[in-house]
């Protein structure tokens, strides 16, 4: 199956590299065959790739432990959905694997671009077969996934009990379909740049991939933060770490793009800017799943041990180079169409969030590479610590949450003062009184009433903004409101889903106000019915608790809750002793409700003393950042749903397409 | 008008810009801070001017961890297989901390010349990655 596997590899690099040369020079000569024959070859690489992904996996089922991925990743005893989840345990799997979904992504893109948008597909298709031709290049060469032992173990080392979680089975394939689907808009950039065609249909055609992506990364980086929570035991979600920020900071310029392409799509303006945004989205994709996968930033002078960076380096270059050099020789054709209205405008609170947005990408990115930079330049490490990306992005959040929540208030083009004034009204005061009451009520921590009273204010005008919005309908229409207010969001599709992100959004800066302005923590090293307090909580030991199970030995401390002395529940924070020889893990337990969560874990045991070393932590309003996230996500999703706009005009595209051909 | 109008912006941005840059520089102030191996630090000519606080990076030396009694933390000496550091902790050491687990402390020398962290890592290389045990 191994050998099979290896062959499929190599000839779908065939394949792939095929793809690349025929839809290339298919589309500079237009040659109908030639491009039909690379669109056929990127679907048999989907094949080969699948079948390679099904051999791997087949391997990991069998316990075939004389492949080394198999013997690294995986054990007899490890439970079937993690031999599934081994496939992206390791290096050469995850590059497998994100092979695998490009190829996906391409393949649906041919499918359903086949009979639309003939100008701009060779290009695209040249674009995606250049990107997989490269992770081919590398499972090929260079992170083999099919590499044989000298002789066969009898068990697998097993993949990392942290990665042993419900979360690390959803998450990297999230982010993944994120990172990989950065591709597609960047695909039909290019194309629209190859080919001159720079009207709107590259980003319209694209626009639901786009969303798409951005939803998978963000739901990525979500899930990566609920999986630290409670996987990790440090009772924090985020921590600044490379990996983190790899896969926030196209997040960041993928926000970007979604908000300024609708300037593009009313006024024509802003052209170059979006074209560099997807471009910049998609290098930094590639440099985040390059940072994932090599650590390169996480270790002293590491740079030299990653075989891949060079390779990565080489092709992140290649990529800037091309695309760079194409946007410069389109510049002409690329002016503007018209200008700014006025100051005051919807358009220009657009301009400032995507100033703000790729400001803090490039924050986080100047810090996350900071390490690098300075061992090359000055041939010393020196690393950036969490401080810098909070000081940094703390005032940013809350600048962008300022603009969510003034942009519905101010009307596209110009808008008149006296309408601002009335509109701005009653979230103003909204906000003015959300602060007063969080000072009423004893908060003194400036950035945690600024973030709250900015969070109130975002929620009334956006709730508001429904508000008019169903009125105005009620007027045209005579409808009842609750009808007028569904007939207007099933109209505008995009529109509300994008306020109910911003809700979801707001939501969850409550909650990261909340749970880190006003955590508390307390430790405590406990006999037998001894108790200590976190916050109004109090915890009492009451007993050792052990619990055997296949794959691991699990030893815990049961505590009773006690909330201002009523008994609300018992906890049983402790430790896994994996039988495949593994370090011991924390195994996290948290009692959570809506205002707080009692995150508790055991740090040690003294079996002769009977005396567990106990620690607790008080988040409080932590949960908002998963509801919020929930919103978001739900707001995400309607936002891609169909329009009826949208059917008209692809309706009208394939006539005139057919006029054309009749012609 | 519209001249008046990009004049507006422009000066926004320069604003959002000179903003950026403030923000930054402060910090970038209280945050950088070096990430050497255990020789580096040890070679103290180049630690001289680099401010107080270091990450030093290097393997746990096997049979060299003392665990406080009573109270979490322990003692125990980081190599780089050339030279020694003698390290105490005080804090819970994570699951990952065992003999021979590559480490990252994070603090200051102390005048007992040991050096007292206020930060472990113990090797968890990435989050994706496996540990490093290769089959022998």
């Amino acid at each position: 199956m191994a050998e099979f596997g290896t062959l499929c590899l190599y000839l779908a690099l065939a394949t792939s590299g095929w793809a690349l040369i025929a839809s290339y020079n298919g589309g500079r000569a237009r040659l109908g065959e030639l491009v039909l024959s690379a669109e056929r070859a990127v679907y048999a690489t989907w094949v080969l790739v699948l079948l390679a992904v099904v051999s791997l996996e087949y391997c990991i089922f069998t316990d075939q432990f004389g492949l080394e991925y198999v013997a690294s990743y995986s054990n007899r005893a490890l439970p079937k959905l993690y031999k599934i989840t081994a496939l992206w345990g390791g290096q050469a799997g995850s590059l497998l694997f994100w092979e695998f979904i490009l190829v996906t992504y391409a393949s649906l893109i041919v499918l359903t671009n086949r009979r639309l948008n003939r100008p701009l597909l060779p290009f695209v298709v040249a674009t995606l077969a250049f990107v997989s031709t490269f992770f081919l290049g590398l499972v090929n060469f260079m992170a083999r996934p099919f590499v044989r032992l000298a002789f066969t173990p009898e068990d697998g080392n097993g993949l990392n009990p942290q990665l042993q979680n419900v979360f690390m089975a959803i998450h990297p394939p999230c982010l993944y379909l994120g990172y990989v689907g950065l591709t597609l808009p960047f695909a039909f950039a290019m194309a629209a740049l190859a080919t001159g065609r720079l009207d709107d249909t590259w980003f319209r055609t694209t626009r639901r991939w786009t969303i798409l992506s951005w939803f998978f990364l963000g739901t990525g980086i979500l899930l990566g933060g609920w999986w630290a929570y409670v996987e990790l035991g440090w009772g924090g979600y985020w921590a600044w770490d490379p990996v983190e920020n790899a896969s926030l900071i196209p997040w960041l310029t993928c926000t970007a793009f979604l908000h300024s392409v609708m300037i593009e799509e009313r006024k024509k303006m802003l052209r170059v800017w979006n074209l560099s945004l997807v471009i910049m989205s998609f290098l930094l994709a590639i440099l985040g799943t390059f940072i994932t996968r090599s650590g390169v930033i996480s270790s002293v002078h590491s740079f030299t041990k990653s075989d891949i960076g060079p390779v990565f380096a080489g092709f992140l270059g290649l990529c800037t180079l091309v695309s760079v050099g194409l946007l410069l020789y389109r510049l002409p054709e690329l002016k503007s169409e018209h200008r700014l209205d006025s100051f005051v405008s919807r358009e220009s609170t657009f301009l400032f969030n995507n100033l703000i947005l790729v400001g803090a990408a490039f924050t986080v990115l100047w810090g996350t590479l900071f390490p690098i930079i300075s061992e090359a330049v000055r041939g010393v490490k020196i690393t950036v610590g969490p401080p810098f990306f909070n000081q940094i992005m703390v005032p940013i959040a809350l600048a962008l949450v300022t603009l969510a929540g003034i942009c519905p208030t101010i009307a596209w083009r110009r808008a008149s003062a006296l309408k601002l004034m009335e509109k701005i009204q009653v979230p103003f005061w909204s906000l003015v009184g959300g602060a007063v009451a969080l000072y009423v009520a004893g908060v003194r921590d400036l950035y945690a009433i600024v973030a709250f009273s900015l969070g109130v204010f975002v929620i009334t005008t956006t709730v508001m903004e429904f508000f008019w919005g169903a009125r105005s309908r009620q007027k045209v229409t005579g409808q009842k409101f609750g009808p007028a207010l569904l007939s207007l969001v099933d109209r505008n599709k995009r529109r509300y889903g994008g306020f109910v992100v911003h809700l979801g959004f707001v939501l969850i800066l409550i909650g990261v106000t909340g749970s880190s302005a006003f955590k508390q923590e307390g430790t405590a090293s406990l006999k037998r019915g001894e108790s200590f307090s976190v916050g109004r909580y109090t915890l009492r030991f009451e007993d050792m608790v052990s619990r055997d199970s296949p794959n691991a030995e699990f030893m815990g401390a049961r505590l009773a809750i006690l909330d201002g002395g009523r008994p609300v529940g018992t906890l049983v924070p402790g430790q896994n002793f994996y039988k495949a020889g593994q370090n011991p893990s924390t195994e996290v337990a948290i009692h959570y409700t809506l205002r707080e969560d009692l995150y508790t874990i055991m740090t040690g045991f003294d079996p002769q003393e009977g005396r567990a070393t106990l620690k607790a932590y008080l988040n409080p309003l932590i949960n908002w950042i998963w509801i919020g996230g929930g919103v978001l996500i739900l707001g995400a999703w309607f936002a891609m749903l169909p329009d009826l706009r949208d059917r008209r005009r692809d309706a009208e595209a394939r006539l005139a397409e057919a006029e054309t051909r009749a012609a | 008008m519209a001249q008046r109008i990009s004049r507006k912006i422009v000066i926004t941005v320069v604003l959002l810009v000179a903003g950026f840059a403030v923000l930054f520089s402060v910090g970038l102030k209280g945050s950088l801070v070096y990430y050497l191996t255990v020789s580096e630090f040890k070679d103290s000519g180049r630690r001289s001017d680099l401010g107080d606080n270091f990450r030093v990076n290097g393997i746990v030396k096997a049979g060299s961890i003392q665990k406080h009694q009573g109270a979490p933390g322990a003692r125990f000496v980081l190599t780089d297989g050339k030279q020694e550091l003698s390290v105490v902790y005080n804090k819970e050491v994570p699951d990952t901390f065992v003999d021979g687990a590559e480490a990252v402390v994070e603090g200051a020398l102390g005048a007992d010349d040991v050096f007292a962290a206020q930060t472990l890592l113990a090797k968890c290389p990435s989050k994706y990655e496996a540990q490093n045990r290769q089959p022998r």
